[in-house]
């Protein structure tokens, strides 16, 4: 409510539905918090004291006499770095308009917020991103050059780009893919090549997709579920890998159960880890760190 | 609850006009809807309003009152309460709500902050990133606005941090700026920060002039340590060498072979993500020099092949 009082004293007249419209609130809240207002104001609350709100025929809405409640409360910590976090963001986009309107209020919010310069936002730029996003406005379809690192293995698809985002500090294409015949998900850094086929998107296929939070990965039932024990140097693995279960155990350890899509991410992650982590269960898994150790290994004892 | 409402919005309508400082006894007095006359009670339902009040943002200031016999006076100092003129035009409103629309953080807070602002103009847009929301995250912001001081543990120690700024980058944010017991330029892992940064007076330190955070991490994790940097070559095969040069720049390669391998350098003063950026090629790179860290990288591998048997 106190985010509107201050907007309808500067803008007498405006009506309900326009308030509404403007700040994404539901026209009966407005009407309620409308109804409140002049029962608020300074004591003895006599009169002239009390906030005056006049709301006309046509919804149009006049408050009087609430002169204390002019200007907006101040921004709180969160919504600061909230909106400044957002438009450094976007203005790291490549392609950004460095000295349009979103820069020009990015500047007066900093210097309002005395964090001129305080905040950076670095989203990388990514060889193909601009052309994926052309791509993705003129629905055109591509070829691409994709590298899984999961299964570190190159290979050539055709695809209907949908959407471009980024997430956990990387650029992702949404994409139907002709190969799997399903939606996937492409990191941008892996995408070698983009041609386009000549072929336009068919008009039906839609962005199946619309939230960011559930994309990245997805486990599927089918993944092979791998318990790992990590030590204290690694509980980070807990806090961000997409974990199903944590158990304390002994010493400040911890068992995760993670859902592992495929072998390559998991040898990565082990060698990383080194002896801050060993694979409980399946049995069969117990040696993936030392039979990818050894493979690298070899390369370093074949030089030497 | 309506009651409630009403004497939030009148407490702090009676709070920012009042040009002295009122106690407790003068706001059940005049205030309403009525405190309850039960005095601990009215106490109780006070420091309901007044947490309440925190919590959304309005800064309520405590003075202690000598003419009352050192008695608490609360107010809203309009200084602190106002936001300054922004003299946002319509289009910057509408580019704020793209960018809060485009990309997602803070559950919202960001929304909220436009509503202040004169709400939402235009249309908005699809959703385009998404950055890590870390909590200490906005209490760090506010000590850089405010040249707090902030103190803090850190894998094990107590840090005395004058920040300088937050910078997001490889999907994480650090706050940056100097460490006062080491009086050199750091950066810190914000998600890393164990509990609460407890944040020092406003004003507590002088930035330097022409700060740029983003400065304090210009390269990858691997370069950002507190080990003296060395360089180290690291051979890279055909198949991987495209991606490499993509991350690392073609100023990274010091030798191209026939096969098409590449031999990248790198500067080294975090030994722990160096190896982990290899360990990521599997077995298509190789640490060349120096001798050490490829001594380090061989019994790392070694340790990791002994304890499977």
């Amino acid at each position: 409510m106190l985010s509107l009082v201050p907007w309808i004293l500067a803008h007498p007249g405006v009506t309900i539905p326009e308030l509404a419209a403007r700040f994404e609130i539901d026209e009966r809240q407005i009407e309620r918090d409308l109804e409140l207002l002049p029962m608020c104001g300074l004591p003895p609350y006599t009169a002239d004291r009390l906030i005056d709100v006049w709301v006309a025929d046509d919804g149009a809405v006049t408050v009087r006499l609430a002169e204390y409640f002019e200007r907006p409360l101040r921004l709180t910590p969160a919504e600061g770095i909230g909106l400044v976090a957002a438009g450094r963001a976007l203005l790291a986009v490549p392609g950004a308009d460095q000295r349009g309107p979103l820069a020009t209020a990015l500047e007066k919010l900093e210097d309002a917020l005395g964090a001129r310069g305080g905040v950076a936002v670095d989203v990388g730029d990514t060889g193909e991103l601009e052309r994926l996003q052309e791509a993705v406005a003129a629905r055109q379809q591509l070829e691409i050059d994709y590298f899984s690192f999961a299964r570190d293995e190159m290979t050539t698809r055709v695809v209907d780009p949908m959407r471009v985002f980024h997430a956990f500090g990387e650029w992702y294409l949404g994409a139907y893919c002709h190969r799997a015949e399903a939606d996937r998900l492409f990191r941008v850094d892996r995408i070698r090549a983009v041609r386009p086929t000549g072929e336009a998107i068919a008009p039906e296929r839609a962005d199946a997709s619309d939230e960011l939070d559930d994309v990245v990965y997805t486990p599927s039932p089918d993944d092979l579920r791998v318990t790992l024990r990590v030590g204290p140097e690694a509980a980070w693995v807990a806090e961000e890998l997409p974990v199903e279960s944590v158990t304390p155990r002994a010493k400040g350890r911890v068992d995760v159960v993670l859902p592992v899509s495929a072998v390559g991410f998991l040898e990565r992650l082990l060698l990383g880890l080194g002896s801050d982590a060993e694979v409980v269960a399946p049995r069969e898994a117990r040696s993936i760190a030392a039979d990818a150790a050894s493979r690298v290994l070899e390369r370093y004892e074949r030089a030497s | 609850m309506t009651d409630r409402v009403e004497r939030l919005v009148n407490l702090t309508a009676t709070l920012l006009d009042t040009r002295r400082p009122l106690t407790l006894d003068d706001l059940a007095e005049r205030l309403e809807p009525a405190y309850p006359s039960d005095k601990a009670a009215q106490r109780r339902a006070f420091e309901r309003d007044k947490e309440t009040l925190r919590d959304l943002g309005v800064p309520i200031t405590i003075e202690t009152i000598d003419a009352l016999g050192g008695e608490q006076g609360y107010r809203i100092r309009p200084e602190d309460y106002y936001l300054p003129e922004l003299a946002l035009a319509a289009e910057e409103r509408a580019a704020l709500h793209v960018a809060v629309t485009a990309v997602r953080l803070f559950g919202g807070a960001g929304r909220e902050g436009l509503r202040k602002l004169g709400g939402f103009e235009g249309t908005g847009a699809a959703p385009l990133a998404h950055l890590e929301s870390t909590p200490a995250l906005a209490e760090l912001f506010d000590a850089v606005a405010k040249r707090r001081v902030v103190t803090f543990e850190y894998r094990g120690e107590t840090r005395r941090l004058e920040p300088y700024g937050v910078v997001h980058r490889f999907g994480h944010w650090y706050v940056v700026g100097r460490d006062q017991d080491r009086e050199a330029p750091r950066a810190f892992r914000v998600e890393r920060i164990e509990g609460e940064p407890s944040a020092g007076d406003a004003g507590g330190f002088v930035p330097p002039p022409e700060v740029d955070p983003a400065e304090y991490l210009r390269a990858d994790p691997m370069t950002y340590g507190e080990e003296e940097p060395v360089e180290a070559h690291v051979l890279v095969d055909a198949t991987r060498a495209a991606w490499v040069i993509d991350e690392l720049g073609d100023d990274a390669v010091v030798e191209r072979r026939d096969d098409e391998a590449i031999v990248v350098a790198l500067s080294v003063a975090n030994r722990a993500a160096f190896r982990t950026w290899v360990l990521n090629l599997l077995e298509h790179a190789e640490v060349l020099e120096p001798l050490d860290l490829r001594a380090e990288m061989i019994e790392w591998l070694r340790d990791l092949v002994a304890r499977a048997k």
